[in-house]
């Protein structure tokens, strides 16, 4: 049982570092757009790579 | 013909005469135009063709220019430095340079897909960053090796619009907020989930703790439900604070007060019994609370934000670039220059088919102008020299050259997009049905928990205390915070499927209250595009399907409105299009001859002809031997307009037809679909005033309207609903936009409007025999907190569930 005095202090901080993870994220746009990556991976799978176009890509 | 031989790009039905062939990917496919064509090429090339196989819909016929790779003239300007630094700015290291801009035709997740993919295949794009919701990519390019106009053109070349967009202070601002609330939301969630751990060994009644670890405990959880006190619930002891000081004006409490008072009773309570080591701590509610809370109000925030402003609304109706002469009249070489750079006294050019850029007057070169988007006029308005142009009207005729007189702010259609905004502060402000209920709740709430106070220090001062907050507490308003955004969140789900998409969180209660129906006609009740009604005056001898064929030949490869119904009633009947022996010369103004064929105006051709009210337009077929056909052209009905009409007669609601088109043509669709109440000729001025007229009188009116004319009104009414297809501006004004067709889902939203107000009704009711039940049973001393825990969450539960009914609607 001694060990909660050092497990739930570190608990704390694991909270806190969530917090911060979760204030980055909201930052940095994770969260303004929940439909598009969930899209593009679908879209993108089994697609092959796109070539880099030259500055005309007509045949 | 070949029947069923569609476009592989936009899917249309191809014409005779404009079958194209290409090899794609070993497959040969058929295309309508050069411009599909390049298209479909472009993407093939790159290995994207998964995208035809993954879109939801097909696309639309792009313009012809895209067949060659050069950038078009009318988007050289934006490389201009003047238009270049408005729609850029710096980005990051060296010399790079990031712009919004905002995607336009997009359909479905595959032509997002697809607009990405291209971008990032350029050379000098650095980054894409494409947002699915707001439909806006940011792109951060080298100026050296691409441009502002390449970029938007590569859109273009893949089969989409795209404009550049000045991000605004609002916008900036929304975004901010949106993600503030997030985090908000975010530290109360872990908070309630942490305290709640820590809260267990009381749950389950572990009696074996020891004092230390039952300290320990407390402590960590005081530690965590100080920053969801502070950080998370501070927005709510503002309002709280702000709604107590400005009591004397408005004699009513929000709900922010007892919520306020609620958590800053329990947590100083809780500290204390915390410090003197007894008694209930309520961290674990007070957490739990506040996320419930935050996550009701962020999704109310979301819903709200999805409104577009009305100057970003503005800037879409008018175009970018106009054609400047410079020299006028000794010259007619023609520069092209942004219209933010051009100024009064400028003369410029517009092309037949382009929007008109600024007010002014015609100088050369007579033409006829739609201008439905501002008037309502359904028909074209014919324009003589020294007659008054207006912006965002489309000139369909001829190249006209006008002189401007007026831009930007001052012009007409600014000028509408200002009594617009003034709309939207004059609107009346809908008091629902929560706010009001919660207004009583609130009072009925602090009276017993101060009385059931005051009586329990009369009997026993020292559990006074303790009785105050547990009535706060245990009487949660969680239900009755729950039970109005959960049942419009469900009912915005699904009338969202049926094809209205709501702006505004109001109009579900709005519906429901509405005494008027305001229509506008063009565009709303009709569709504001014509249709061959009937072939007459047939010359003996001619079959109706000879004629339509000749007139269809001669019209060939025009754009104009009625020439496009005459040839999509030719495809409908099948008919083979003889080829003309002579070229078809177009007179502007008058209409089409080849040989001794002749396809125009009555006055043109010499003949009378009996023009009746409610038409179009009619078209005449002559040769030498005098008239062969006439046609006549009638707007059509928007689909499911019986059925609005069916559905708001039910409910006793009155419906009017209001349009600025002229007073004769209005009664004649009145009388056609069957609208008593009908007025002509109106300007926005004089809707808005039909409107405000119709208010102050006590009626709660419902508009629905398409243009930029409709904007002022839709602003103005205490409901509104934009179609779709209309004008931005509109959309702009209104609080729900139609993204159907037709009419009818609106028929089926007044349903599910009347649902809505039942579930709200029964959730508030719920929520009030809970109370009225828990809270006299608390202020005996009856309920210990953790009951009255369980009794919140499940009466919260039966609420959310409650509401889900809505979902299937």
């Amino acid at each position: 049982m001694e060990s909660l005095f050092i497990l739930i202090p570190l608990s704390l901080l694991l909270v806190g570092l969530l917090a911060w993870v979760l204030g980055w994220s909201v930052k940095s746009g994770q969260f303004d757009d929940l439909d598009g990556p969930g899209q593009s991976i679908l879209m993108d799978d089994d697609a092959p790579a796109p070539p880099k176009v030259s500055e005309n890509s007509q045949k | 013909m070949k029947p069923n031989l569609v476009c592989y790009h936009c899917s249309s039905t191809i014409l005779p005469g404009e079958l194209l062939e290409a090899d794609l990917a070993g497959v040969s496919r058929s295309f309508c135009c050069p411009g599909c064509m390049a298209i479909a090429q472009t993407i093939h090339g790159e290995g994207l063709e998964v995208f035809y196989a993954r879109r939801a819909r097909a696309g639309e016929r792009p313009a012809a220019y895209l067949a060659s790779n050069e950038i078009p003239e009318k988007l050289q300007p934006y490389d201009d430095p003047s238009l270049r630094s408005r729609f850029t700015r710096p980005s990051g290291k060296s010399d790079e340079l990031e712009t919004t801009l905002r995607l336009e035709k997009i359909r479905c997740a595959a032509c997002v897909w697809l607009c990405e993919q291209h971008l990032r295949g350029l050379s000098g794009v650095k980054d894409v960053q494409i947002n699915y919701v707001t439909q806006k990519v940011v792109v951060r390019f080298s100026p050296s090796q691409t441009s502002l106009a390449r970029l938007i053109f590569e859109i273009e070349r893949v089969g989409y619009e795209a404009w550049p967009f000045e991000p605004s202070l609002t916008l900036e601002r929304s975004k901010k907020e949106r993600r503030q609330l997030l985090t908000r939301l975010g530290v109360a969630l872990l908070g309630m989930m942490q305290v709640m751990m820590y809260a267990w060994p009381s749950y389950v009644g572990a009696n074996d703790i020891t004092a230390e670890y039952d300290l320990l405990l407390a402590w960590t959880s005081w530690v965590l439900t100080v920053p969801v006190m502070v950080y998370s619930a501070g927005p709510i002891f503002q309002a709280a604070w702000r709604s107590v000081l400005s009591f004397q004006q408005s004699h009513m409490l929000g709900m922010d007060v007892p919520i306020a008072l609620a958590l800053a009773l329990a947590f100083i309570a809780g500290t204390i019994n915390l410090i003197t080591g007894s008694g209930q701590s309520y961290f674990d509610s007070i957490t739990m609370f506040v996320a419930f809370i935050l996550a009701a109000r962020y999704v109310e925030l979301l819903a709200r934000q999805d409104a577009q402003g009305g100057a970003e609304a503005l800037a879409k109706q008018l175009p970018a670039t106009c054609e400047r002469i410079l020299d006028y009249p000794n010259s007619q070489t023609v520069a092209l220059v942004p219209v933010v750079n051009c100024n009064p006294g400028d003369v410029v050019r517009v092309p037949p088919g382009e929007v008109v850029p600024a007010d002014g007057s015609l100088i050369e070169n007579a033409s006829a102008l739609d201008e439905s988007l501002l008037t309502g006029e359904s028909k074209p308005v014919q324009k003589k020299i020294g007659d008054r142009v207006y912006a965002g009207t489309h000139n369909i005729l001829n190249p006209l050259i006008m002189r401007i007189e007026a831009v930007g702010q001052s012009t007409r259609i600014a000028g509408i997009a200002s009594l617009l905004d003034q709309a939207l502060l004059a609107k009346p402000v809908m008091v629902s049905l929560a706010e009001k209920w919660a207004a009583y709740f609130v009072a009925f709430l602090l009276l017993s928990a101060f009385l059931s106070s005051a009586i329990w220090l009369y009997f026993d001062p020292s559990r006074a205390w303790t009785v105050l907050v547990s009535v706060l507490v245990a009487s949660c308003p969680c239900a009755l915070s729950l039970a109005v955004p959960t049942a419009m969140a469900a009912a915005q789900g699904a009338v969202t499927k049926l094809g209205l998409l709501i702006v505004r969180g109001h109009v579900m209660e709005g519906l429901v209250k509405a005494t008027d129906l305001v229509l506008d006609k063009t565009g709303t009740v009709t569709m504001g595009q014509p249709e061959l009604q009937e072939i007459v005056c047939l010359r003996p001898g001619f079959k109706a399907e000879d004629a339509l064929a000749i007139a269809v030949a001669l019209e060939s490869g025009q754009k104009h409105p009625l020439a496009l119904s005459l040839l999509r009633a030719a495809q409908d009947k099948q008919l083979s299009i003889p080829t003309l022996s002579e070229p078809v010369i177009n007179i502007l103004g008058k209409g089409l001859s080849s040989g001794t064929y002749r396809l125009g105006s009555a006055v043109w051709l010499g003949i009378t002809s009996k023009s009746k009210v409610g038409q179009y337009g009619q078209v005449h077929l002559a040769d030498d031997a005098g008239l062969i056909a006439s046609f006549i052209f009638l707007d059509t009905v928007r689909n499911g307009l019986d059925d609005l009409l069916a559905s708001a007669k039910r409910r006793n609601i009155t419906v009017h037809l209001v349009s600025g088109d002229d007073p004769a043509t209005v009664a004649w669709w009145a009388n056609r679909v069957g609208i008593t109440s009908f007025v002509g000729a109106y300007s926005p001025e004089d809707k808005y005033d039909y409107i405000e007229r119709l208010q102050n009188s006590g009626r709660f009116v419902w508009a629905i309207g398409d243009g930029v004319n409709d904007a002022p009104l839709l602003a103005r009414a205490d409901v509104s609903i934009a179609v779709g297809t209309g004008a931005p501006l509109a959309s702009a004004g209104a609080d729900a936009i139609l993204t159907t067709v037709s009419l009818s889902p609106l028929a089926k939203t007044l349903l599910v409007a009347d649902k809505t107000a039942v579930i709200i009704k029964e959730n508030l009711l719920w929520a009030l025999v809970y109370n009225l039940l828990a809270i006299p049973a608390v202020m005996m001393g009856w309920v210990n907190p953790w009951v009255a825990g369980i009794g919140m969450s499940l009466s919260s539960l039966a609420v959310t569930l409650n509401a889900w009914r809505l979902r299937k609607a």
